[in-house]
C-alpha cells in the first residue's frame, strides 16, 4: 500500500516535472540553444550564423539570441523556431537552402553532375583500354610500381656516374 | 608627386598598348626589331609600375593626406607597417599591386634566359600584355590611385581595424602572387596553341610557375584562415564566404591540372583537357576578382559596391572567348591522342578520377556560391548558402579525394596487378581499420570523423610505404646508410617526393580540420575571482585592466588557466578601441598546443567589472598550420633547382624568324 502510494506520488511528480523541464532551464550554453540559433544567418554582413556572430555593432544578433532563448524556454522546438523566422524573413534567413522545392537543386546538382561525369570518365577509360588492347595483343608484363621506383633509382645512379666521368 | 604618379600610370598604359601592337606587328611582319622594341616597352612598363608602387608606398608611409587613397585608408597615428599595408586595403591600391606583379612577371618571361631565341616568347608576352592593358585601363580611367582631394584634410579616415593584423600584411600579397602567377601558364598555353606547338613544352616550361602560383594561392588561403581565426573571434578559420570560395576554386582546378599534366607528359594524352584546365583556372582568378570588386554577393571581403565588377566581367568574357576560339581553331591538331590506357587499375586512371573529383568539388563550390543568384533569378526568392551547405556537400567529395590521394602513389603506371595492390595496401589498410576501431571504442560514434581519420591514416601510411620502398630499393644497389639513401632518393626525384611531401601536408591539414569539428564552447559571465570550467580547463577571471598603445585604448582581462588542476599561467583576451574607428576589434587569447587550442574571447563587461567570456576548446587546429608549412616545404622541394631532374625542356615546335 505504502509502496503503491509512493509510486503514485513519483508518477505525479514526473508528469508535473516534464513540461517544467521542457519549458525552462535552457541557457546560452545549452546545445539546443546552439542548434536553434545556428540555423539562422546573421544579416549584419559578418558572414556568420547567429550563434557565432559576436561582432560589435551587430544590432540584430543580441536580439535574436534573446528571443530564441525565450522561445526555447517557452517550449518551442527547433523546427518551430525555424518556421517562425522563415515566415518573418523568408528563406534567406536560413544558413542553407531548404531541402525541398527548387532549393533542393542546390543540394543534389553537384552529385548528379559528379555521377554523370563519373559515368563519362568510366566510359572513356573503357574505350581507351579497349582501343589499347586492339593495338597491343601482347599484354605487357606487370612491372609494378616497386620496379618503377627501382628503375628511377638506377637511372639516377647512372646519371650520377655519368656526371662524375664526363 | 601626383604628376609623377599619374604620368607613371598613363605612360605605362600607352606603353602597354604600344608593346602589344609591336609584338603583333613584329609577329605579322616577322620583324625582330619590332619584337625587341616590344620587349623594351615591357621592361619600361615594369620600371613604371615599380615607380608607381614605390611612390604610393612613400605617400602612404608619409601620410600625404592630400591624396584621396591615403586619406581614405590611413591616418597619421597608424604604425608605419599598417600605413604601408593600406596599399591593398582599397580598390586602387590593390589593383596597382596586382598590376605591378603582372608587369614584373611579364618582364621576367620576356627576359628569361630559358626563353632566349624561343619563337613563342612574343606570343606569350603579347597575351600577358592584354592583361596589363586591361589593368592599366582600370588604373587610368576607373579607379585612380593618385587622385587628389580638394584640400588637405587634417586627418585620414584610418584603416579598418580588422586589417590591422600581421596576417593582413601577407594574406593579400600571397593571394595576388598566386592569382597573377596563373596568368603565366595561361599565356604559355595560348601561345603554344597559336604557334601550333602541340607537345608538352609549355607544360614543362611553366611547371615551376604553376607550382609557385599554386603554393602562393595555398599560402594566401591559409594565412587568411589564420587571420580569421585569431582576429574575427568566432573560432573558425574558413567560413565558405563567396570570396574565400573564389580563391579556393582556382586552387582546386590548378591542383587537378598539376596532376593531369603528368599524363600528357608521359603518354601524350589529355592535351585538350589540360588546356581547358589552365584556361578555366585563369578565368576563375578573374571571376574571383569580379566577386570581390562587384558587390554582387555579400562578403566580408568585398571592397564595397563599385562598378569595377562589370569591367572584370567583360574582360573575363573576352579572354575566355578568345581562349576558346584559339583552342577550337587548333582542335584538329590536338584532338589526336597518341597514348594508350592499358587498364582501369593504373595510375593514369587514378589521376583521371582525381581530376573528376577536383572538378566536381570546383563545381560544387561554384554552384553553392552562385546559387543565391540562381534562386533569385529563377523564382525571385533570395536564399543564403552558408557553412552547413558546403560542409554537407563538400565533406564526401573531399573524403573521396583524400582516398584517391592515398591510393594513387602506390598504383603503377600502365597497369597494376592484384598482387601489386595486395603488397602495397594490405598493411596500411589493416592499420587504418584498426585506427577506425580504436576511435569507435573511444566513443566516437559519428561516421564522418571515423571514416575521415581512417582515410587520413591510410593516406599517411601509403606515403610512408612509398618512402620506405624507395629507400630500400636504393640501398639494395648502393648499400648506403638509411638517412643517406633516403636523402639522395628524394633529391634525385624532387618532383615525385616533393609531391609526396605536399600530400603529407594535406593529410595534416585534413587531420586538423576533422579534429577541429570536435570543439566545445561555453559562454559565461563572471565576477572577479569567479571561475568557469570547460573540458579539462579551469579559467579564473582575476581582473579587468586598461592600457594605451599609441592612440588606441585596450581593455583586457587577466585569466588564470589551470588544466586538470595544474597551473598553466595567464591568458589575456583583449578588446581594442581605435581613435579613428567606431567599432572596437577583438584580440583573441589563444593557448595553442598540438592537442588543442584554448580560445578565449572577451565578449563584454559591466560597470561592476563583471565580464562575459566566450571560451572554446578547438582540438587539433595547430595541425592545420603545421600541415600548411609542410605543404609549402614540399612545393619548394619539388621546384628547387639542382643537378637532378630540373632540365630545361627543349622547344621542338615550329620555328619563326622572330623570337
Amino acid at each position: 500500500m505504502m509502496a503503491s502510494r509512493m509510486l503514485m506520488i513519483l508518477a505525479v511528480l514526473l508528469i508535473v516535472s516534464v513540461p517544467a523541464m521542457a519549458q525552462g532551464g535552457y541557457d546560452r550554453n545549452s546545445p539546443e540553444f546552439r542548434e536553434s540559433t545556428s540555423q539562422f544567418m546573421c544579416l549584419c554582413g559578418c558572414g556568420q550564423d547567429h550563434f557565432e556572430c559576436n561582432m560589435d555593432g551587430c544590432g540584430l544578433n543580441e536580439q535574436f539570441k534573446t528571443e530564441i532563448l525565450e522561445m526555447l524556454n517557452e517550449g518551442y522546438e527547433k523546427g518551430e523556431i525555424k518556421d517562425h523566422y522563415v515566415t518573418m524573413y523568408g528563406e534567406v534567413i536560413l544558413t542553407a537552402p531548404e531541402k525541398s522545392g527548387f532549393s533542393l537543386t542546390a543540394w543534389v546538382t553537384p552529385f548528379i553532375l559528379l555521377a554523370g561525369a563519373g559515368g563519362g570518365v568510366t566510359f572513356l577509360i573503357r574505350k581507351w583500354v579497349r582501343k589499347s588492347k586492339g593495338v597491343n595483343h601482347v599484354t605487357p608484363k606487370d612491372d609494378g610500381d616497386g620496379d618503377e621506383a627501382e628503375k628511377d633509382i638506377l637511372n639516377s645512379l647512372i646519371e650520377e656516374e655519368r656526371k662524375k666521368h664526363f | 608627386m601626383h604628376i609623377i604618379g599619374n604620368v607613371s600610370i598613363y605612360l605605362a598604359f600607352f606603353l602597354s598598348i604600344y608593346a602589344f601592337a609591336a609584338y603583333v606587328l613584329g609577329i605579322k611582319k616577322q620583324d625582330q626589331r619590332l619584337i625587341d622594341s616590344g620587349k623594351g616597352a615591357t621592361m619600361g612598363i615594369f620600371i613604371l609600375a615599380s615607380i608607381s608602387m614605390i611612390l604610393m608606398l612613400v605617400l602612404l608611409g608619409t601620410s600625404q593626406l592630400q591624396f584621396e587613397y591615403v586619406y581614405r585608408y590611413t591616418s597619421t597615428d597608424l604604425p608605419v607597417m599598417y600605413k604601408l599595408a593600406a596599399l591593398w586595403a582599397g580598390n586602387a591600391g590593390s589593383l596597382l599591386l596586382w598590376t605591378f606583379f603582372l608587369a614584373m612577371y611579364s618582364a621576367m618571361v620576356a627576359f628569361s634566359r630559358k626563353m632566349i631565341r624561343n619563337p613563342m616568347t612574343p606570343y606569350i608576352i603579347s597575351i600577358m600584355m592584354l592583361n596589363v592593358i586591361f589593368f592599366y585601363f582600370i588604373l587610368s580611367f576607373v579607379t585612380q590611385p593618385f587622385a587628389l582631394m580638394d584640400g588637405v584634410p587634417p586627418e585620414g579616415r584610418g584603416l579598418n581595424p580588422m586589417l590591422q593584423d600581421p596576417g593582413m600584411i601577407f594574406h593579400p600579397v600571397t593571394l595576388y602572387l598566386g592569382y597573377v602567377g596563373l596568368a603565366v601558364p595561361f599565356a604559355f598555353a595560348i601561345a603554344s596553341l597559336i604557334v601550333k606547338s602541340m607537345d608538352a613544352f609549355w607544360i614543362q616550361m611553366t611547371r615551376r610557375w604553376t607550382i609557385i602560383a599554386w603554393a602562393f594561392l595555398t599560402l594566401g588561403n591559409v594565412i587568411g584562415g589564420y587571420w580569421a581565426y585569431t582576429e574575427l573571434g568566432w573560432g573558425g578559420y574558413w567560413a565558405w564566404d563567396p570570396v574565400e570560395n573564389a580563391s579556393f576554386m582556382p586552387w582546386l582546378t590548378v591542383t587537378a591540372y598539376l596532376h593531369s599534366v603528368m599524363i600528357q607528359e608521359r603518354k601524350n594524352m589529355l592535351k585538350v583537357w589540360n588546356l581547358s584546365l589552365i584556361i578555366l583556372s585563369y578565368a576563375l582568378t578573374l571571376f574571383g576578382t569580379f566577386l570581390v570588386r562587384s558587390g554582387v554577393l555579400t562578403s566580408v571581403h568585398a571592397f564595397g559596391e563599385t562598378n569595377l565588377g562589370a569591367y572584370f566581367l567583360v574582360f573575363m568574357a573576352f579572354m575566355v572567348i578568345l581562349s576558346m576560339y584559339v583552342l577550337m581553331s587548333r582542335y584538329h591538331l590536338i584532338k589526336k591522342d597518341t597514348g594508350q590506357f592499358e587498364s582501369f587499375l593504373s595510375k593514369e586512371s587514378s589521376f583521371l578520377v582525381n581530376n573528376l573529383i577536383l572538378l566536381g568539388a570546383t563545381f560544387a563550390v561554384f554552384w553553392g556560391t552562385v546559387f543565391p543568384l540562381v534562386s533569385e533569378a529563377v523564382r525571385g526568392t533570395k536564399v543564403t548558402v552558408g557553412v552547413p551547405f558546403f560542409n554537407t556537400v563538400m565533406s564526401p567529395i573531399l573524403l573521396a579525394l583524400l582516398f584517391i590521394m592515398a591510393v594513387c602513389p602506390l598504383i603503377a603506371w600502365q597497369r597494376s596487378s592484384m598482387k601489386n595492390i595486395r603488397d602495397n595496401f594490405l598493411i596500411p589498410a589493416v592499420i587504418s581499420l584498426a585506427v577506425a576501431a580504436v576511435l569507435v571504442i573511444m566513443g566516437i560514434r559519428n561516421a564522418y570523423p571515423v571514416i575521415a581519420f581512417a582515410i587520413i591514416s591510410f593516406m599517411v601510411l601509403t606515403h610512408l610505404v612509398e618512402f620506405i620502398r624507395g629507400t630500400r630499393a636504393r640501398r639494395k644497389v648502393t648499400k648506403e646508410a638509411v638517412p643517406v639513401a633516403l636523402f639522395r632518393l628524394m633529391i634525385r626525384s624532387r618532383r615525385r617526393y616533393g609531391g609526396y611531401i605536399v600530400h603529407l601536408g594535406i593529410a595534416l591539414i585534413a587531420f586538423g580540420i576533422v579534429g577541429s569539428n570536435f570543439d566545445v564552447e561555453r559562454m559565461e559571465t563572471l565576477s572577479i575571482g569567479e571561475s568557469m570550467e570547460i573540458d579539462r580547463y579551469t579559467l579564473t577571471y582575476e581582473n579587468l585592466g586598461q592600457r594605451t598603445e599609441g592612440v588606441n585604448d585596450i581593455v583586457f582581462a587577466n585569466i588564470a588557466v589551470e588544466e586538470n588542476g595544474r597551473e598553466l599561467g595567464y591568458i589575456q583576451p583583449e578588446r581594442i578601441f581605435y581613435l579613428n574607428w567606431e567599432e572596437p576589434s577583438t584580440e583573441v587569447a589563444v593557448r595553442s598546443t598540438l592537442r588543442e587550442d584554448l580560445y578565449v574571447v572577451l565578449s563584454g563587461w559591466e560597470e561592476d567589472q563583471r565580464a562575459t567570456f566566450q571560451v572554446k576548446v578547438n582540438p587539433l587546429v595547430k595541425w592545420i598550420w603545421i600541415g600548411s608549412y609542410v605543404l609549402v616545404i614540399g612545393s619548394i622541394f619539388a621546384i628547387w633547382g639542382g643537378r637532378y631532374g630540373q632540365v630545361t625542356p627543349r622547344y621542338a615546335g615550329p620555328e619563326r624568324k622572330v623570337h
